[in-house]
């Protein structure tokens, strides 16, 4: 069982949901908290959640980095990227996060320069093969593509190439997990922890989880029975009353990390001193930005950067889904104003977003249920 | 999605926190392997994380960067 279609097994899976079944205690509610945006999307495309029992609830958490990039840092993108002479680079769905001035791609049909690369390494050429022209890149993510970013700067630095910087979004895993924790609004039992990004930080990091708020977190792969076996584990340990780090992804995570990117992300980024989320707030230390030695590469420092703050649409209800408080079709412009095709937030633009997630995959399961 | 500006599979790199099992197919130089997934055309491959590698192994790709060496039969 290490790969893929052993943990697609249909009929392991009915016999995890069986001993899930057995696990849990009626009468009492399960509240868990699937921190990665891979995990939601595994939920509702293979129907995992059909398979649990109603009193175990998953909700999604805020571990997708395009759902939480707030609309303000989308304008400064933007607006970096309408500088004269500028090539803009960034992934595909960042292209359709609106911002308060639209989006980036919006930008691209105004005449902006943006053009969609798959990793830093390729906005790196495009900045060696036009010396002319000024190359950024949108880096975004948590601690599985800060590494790319890093190697990527240092690369840059090494050889002199005086015409790549970075827009530095990346943010980092614990700090909105604590707050969610430290959040009246919220009560969990527990977590399904991320997967590959425990493939950088490795499990260690999560300790304070069972230590501080005496909740058991279980790392988890992205299969669907992964999840299933992630969710077993968890109710064992509520069940037996157990609080730990458990960690179902071994054949991936190593419980401390990888140290040698460890190492490269400690030299090219700090944190900064706070970082606004979308629907968070603001969150002390939960974002890098390049360090002292990377300073002439950072895109923040090259160009103005507006850094306006600015409000989500009052219709938009992202900030609720990302917490976890209400269900993606419990908003009131899910599927009707706000879909893939024309997101107004940015939980329906990602394919790993709870919207888009549930709009694509568990809204049919929903229809079924009505019929 | 990709007519619209997005990942050509449904994961998307950025944010569904996945990393891809990738076959070296020239461990090249300077910290560059050419590598492919199962289904995808080769790409470059940062591999300063994981050390020196060869023809065949499998590595565990996120955004370009592998992150860790797989065991033999990770990809088929």
């Amino acid at each position: 069982m290490k790969f893929v279609d052993e943990f697609r097994d249909a009929e392991l899976g009915r016999v995890l949901a069986g001993q899930i079944a057995a696990a849990v205690e009626p009468g009492r509610h399960y509240k868990l908290m699937e921190v990665c945006g891979g995990h939601t999307h595994t939920i509702y495309k293979y129907g995992v959640d059909d398979l649990l029992p109603a009193n175990v609830e998953l909700v999604h958490g805020p571990g997708c980095p395009v759902c939480v990039i707030p609309m303000g840092r989308v304008d400064d993108a933007i607006a970096v990227a309408r500088e004269p002479g500028v090539i803009f680079t960034c992934f595909g769905d960042m292209m359709r996060v609106p911002g308060g001035h639209g989006t980036l791609l919006e930008a691209k049909a105004e005449g902006a320069d943006v053009r969609m690369v798959y990793s830093p390494l390729d906005a790196l050429r495009i900045a060696r093969e036009n010396p002319e022209r000024e190359v950024v890149f949108f880096a975004i993510g948590f601690e599985t593509t800060a590494p790319s970013t890093a190697l990527t700067l240092m690369r840059a630095k090494r050889e002199g190439i005086p015409n790549f910087s970075v827009f530095c979004n990346h943010v980092t895993i614990v700090p909105p997990l604590r707050a969610l924790l430290e959040s009246p609004d919220l009560r969990l039992d527990g977590f399904i922890g991320p997967g590959h990004v425990s493939t950088v930080v490795g499990a260690r990091p999560f300790a304070f989880i069972p230590a501080d708020y005496g909740k058991p977190i279980v790392v988890s792969g992205f299969e669907p029975l992964d999840v299933l076996q992630s969710v077993h584990m968890i109710l064992r340990q509520l069940v037996e009353g157990r609080c730990e780090v458990e960690n179902q992804y071994a054949r991936v995570v190593p419980y401390d990390g990888n140290m040698a990117a460890l190492r490269v992300l400690a030299e090219v980024f700090e944190l900064r001193p706070h970082f606004e989320w979308r629907g968070l707030g603001f969150i002390s230390h939960s974002a890098l930005r390049l360090s002292a030695a990377y300073a002439g590469l950072d895109a923040e420092r090259r160009f103005r950067v507006p850094g306006v703050r600015v409000a989500d649409p009052k219709a938009c209800q992202c900030g609720e889904v990302l917490k976890g408080v209400i269900k993606p079709w419990e908003c009131k412009v899910f599927g009707t104003a706000c879909t893939p095709e024309r997101p107004i937030g940015t939980c329906m633009v990602s394919s790993e977003g709870a919207c888009a997630a549930y709009y694509n995959f568990g809204r049919f399961a929903r229809e079924r249920e009505v019929v | 999605m990709s007519d619209l500006g997005g990942c050509a599979s449904e994961h998307c790199i950025t944010c569904s926190d996945e990393g891809v099992p990738m076959r070296v197919l020239e461990p090249g130089t300077d910290g560059i392997a050419v590598c492919a997934g199962e289904d995808d055309a080769p790409c470059d491959v940062l591999v300063d994380l994981v050390g020196t590698v060869a023809s065949g192994d499998t590595l565990l790709v996120h955004a370009g960067v592998a992150l860790l060496r797989l065991e033999e039969g990770a990809l088929r």
